[in-house]
């Protein structure tokens, strides 16, 4: 392709150093290029611009009840991402946290479903134990896998996530149904005290969003301060060095597919013991991919990933509000969210590159 | 059943409570803003299916109060806590008329409800009733005893089939009364039932019709699909087939035996206007062939005459009431007695169907 392409298009250069400004910019004006973009979208479609923008952007941040919802829904997102990242530094690429969430939803289940009669306090907190083991034991089988057999961790973990949705409905419509639910797969609700206590009163939020951002500082600790972190991001950099060095690949995929798969699992097992109260075929609206995008927005660094968990969760919650207020429907409501990650991965990449336009005929191409 | 129901309110309240009386004090609308109708729905609008005929029946309320009534479509929510947010949402701000058009809404819808007396809920198949909350659902097997007839008629094999959704009441008694009505024009007629277990998967749909194709099935139900896709696949392969709620003629202008469709004007127009006049009053709404809500529309000109005219005369005897399907002797599919001589089943045995009638050899899924 190389000497035609390369004499009329422009080549991307990488730039010596990325400004730390140029950084800081490129989110914002993300933001700014693809609500422009959006809001002429939404003039030809004949709807109020200015009643989109703040119904998507502004109200979620202006009672206290709709904030809280953020909060609810950037808990899953923060703690899968947090996980995931762990291991994308490692170079070990866990696309299935989402089957990993299902199972830990489905471990931490196992106690209300089976003994339904049971009371006390220890009862929440042991589904929430359950449903990161339940995680760990499916990313588990990925990590088995690449370590023993070398089978791709990326295919292995994303076909297990298909795997794990057709457990949980084998589950719904077998064993599992509710006796009283005429026959819709889900299971019995589940007794109070399999309930995650609400942290905030008068909101959804529960005291596993405290869990969560424990988590994400132990994560921040374990990366950039823990000599086991070290290892691992020197195994994702240069794996070459890592093994001259002494560290183990096999160890690697093992702790980072874990790590993953308890996060995941933790999630899963804080959505089924919170919001939702019962085990039921909805229960991840695709958290676990999200996170993916959630982890690599904020730059697989645990704090960058606080930021960019909360956008994705106001994004959800803004687009629901844009659906009831502004009656947009839901196509454009996913085209703006797909074009505001768009224009950012742009953003990104112009921080890291230049365009260069040369008549460069006869460049070598690596 | 009765525990198990405070039980589930109990939670659902718990978690909704706070929402509510945040958002709750705004609801309160001056007397000459237009009513606020909200229909949510857990798939697209479309062109066909269930959502469709939901988002339709709203068209001559529409026309009808003009200005004073603002209906906004929501598509595409699953059931789960993020259904329980939008229409909290919708509520508070201050649409006062809500359809919750999907079985899995129920417990939310119902808290809405509870706490909102001046809001009327309309709730698509459940079973819950409060002062101002109202199930409802068509007596579609109406309609699909008078398809059985002229399936069994226009058969070569005697063998019919069925793609279905979920294995729920409403589902099972369409099987059921098509499986009778079938019977009554050859005795000897065998259905196969296919369960695919969701709502809107258009692939898994084909495939299972093609199934039933390979086991010499020649008039195949689409029951409860969302798309044509059972339809233009029999369509292809030259296979009678009829589907539930909207006219799929356009993609099988061949093959297309009729449509049980589903007019919801009526009820929703009634409704809105108790609404409007202070009297609504929360009701089981199961509405047939005598409330002008379930009609049977496309007929097949290849329908042998004689049997058109019986067809007609058992229609007519379905409105005037002095007919139903479920009329005994019935006999279940495991050989014991299902209805005896000379009783009919009533509407409340009906909705809470759970098991095949004699003809149907698919064993329900326990």
């Amino acid at each position: 392709m190389s000497t035609l392409s390369g004499a009329f298009l422009p080549t991307l250069v990488r730039r010596e150093h990325a400004s730390l400004a140029a950084t800081l910019l490129a989110p914002p004006i993300a933001l700014a290029a693809a609500t422009v973009v959006n809001l002429g979208l939404y003039v030809l479609m004949g709807r109020d611009p200015v009643a989109v923008v703040y119904a998507m952007l502004l109200e979620p941040f202006l009672s206290w009840a709709s904030f809280s919802e953020v909060l609810l829904k950037t808990g899953p997102l923060l703690l899968i991402a947090q996980g995931l990242a762990i291991g994308f530094r490692a170079k070990v690429f866990n696309i299935g946290a989402e089957g990993q969430f299902i199972l830990g939803a489905i471990f931490a289940s196992a106690i209300p479903v089976w003994f339904p009669q049971a009371t006390g306090q220890w009862i929440w907190p042991a589904m929430l134990l359950l449903g990161t083991l339940g995680g760990a034991l499916w990313a588990s089988l990925t990590a088995f896998w690449r370590v023993r057999l070398n089978a791709n961790e990326i295919l292995v973990s994303l076909m297990l996530s298909l795997v794990a949705a057709q457990f949980l409905n084998y589950l719904l419509l077998g064993p599992w149904k509710d006796p009283d639910g005429f026959n819709f797969p889900q299971s019995v609700m589940f007794q109070y005290d399999a309930m995650v206590p609400i942290l905030i009163s008068g909101t959804r939020v529960n005291v596993s969003l405290l869990l969560t951002i424990a988590l994400s500082i132990a994560a921040w600790i374990f990366m950039q301060r823990s000599f086991i972190g070290y290892k691992l991001q020197v195994g994702g950099l240069a794996p070459r060095a890592a093994s001259y060095a002494g560290f183990n690949e096999g160890w690697a995929i093992w702790l980072s597919l874990l790590i993953g798969g308890c996060a995941a699992g933790l999630a899963g097992a804080a959505e089924v013991a919170g919001p939702l109260g019962q085990l039921q075929r909805s229960i991840s609206t695709g958290y676990g991919y999200a996170a993916i995008i959630v982890a690599y927005l904020g730059g697989l660094h645990p704090i960058g990933i606080v930021v960019s968990a909360l956008c994705m969760a106001v994004l959800y919650i803004g687009g629901d509000n844009a659906m009831v207020s502004a009656s947009l429907p839901i196509a454009a409501v996913r085209v703006f969210q797909g074009s505001l990650l768009l224009a950012y991965l742009v953003a990104v990449a112009f921080v890291r590159y230049r365009l260069e336009w040369r008549r460069a005929a006869c460049r070598s191409q690596p | 059943m009765l525990n198990n129901l405070t039980r589930r309110t109990l939670m659902k309240g718990i978690a909704a409570a706070g929402l509510t009386s945040v958002l709750g004090g705004r609801a309160a609308m001056a007397a000459d803003e237009p009513l606020g109708i909200t229909l949510v729905i857990p798939s697209p609008v479309g062109d066909v299916g269930w959502g469709h005929a939901l988002a339709a029946g709203l068209d001559p309320v529409k026309a009808a109060y003009g200005d004073k009534v603002k209906v906004t479509v929501i598509e595409n929510i699953p059931e789960g806590p993020d259904a329980d947010r939008i229409m909290n949402k919708t509520v508070s701000d201050g649409n006062n008329f809500l359809i919750a058009g999907s079985f899995g809404y129920q417990n939310g819808a119902l808290q809405i409800a509870r706490r909102n007396p001046a809001v009327t809920v309309l709730h698509a198949s459940g079973f819950q009733v409060a002062p101002n909350f109202s199930p409802f659902a068509a007596k579609y097997f109406q309609g699909t005893y008078l398809l059985g007839m002229a399936a069994a008629a226009l058969s070569k094999t005697g063998k019919l089939g069925s793609v279905s959704a979920f294995a729920i009441p409403e589902l099972i008694t369409s099987i059921n009364a098509f499986t009778l009505g079938a019977q009554a024009v050859n005795p000897d007629v065998e259905v196969s039932v296919v369960w695919v277990n969701s709502w809107f998967d258009p692939a898994k749909e084909q495939e299972a019709a093609k199934a039933l194709m390979a086991q010499k099935c020649d008039v195949i139900f689409s029951n409860a699909q969302d798309t044509p896709s059972v339809i233009s696949a029999c369509e292809e392969a030259g296979v009678y087939a009829f589907n539930l709620n909207s006219s799929m003629k356009k993609y099988a202008p061949k093959t297309y035996l009729g449509c049980v469709a589903t007019d919801w004007s009526p009820f929703f127009k009634a409704s809105v206007d108790a609404h409007f006049a202070g009297t609504f009053k929360g009701a089981n709404a199961f509405l047939g062939v005598s409330d002008t809500v379930v009609e049977v529309v496309d007929w097949n000109a290849d329908i042998p005459a004689d049997v058109m005219t019986r067809i007609k005369a058992i229609e007519a005897k379905i409105a005037d009431g002095s007919f139903s399907p479920f009329t005994g002797p019935i006999t279940k599919a495991d050989g014991s007695e299902g209805v005896a001589t000379g009783t009919t089943l009533p509407d409340g045995e009906i909705v809470a169907m759970d098991w095949h009638v004699k003809g149907v050899t698919t064993p329900l899924p326990k």
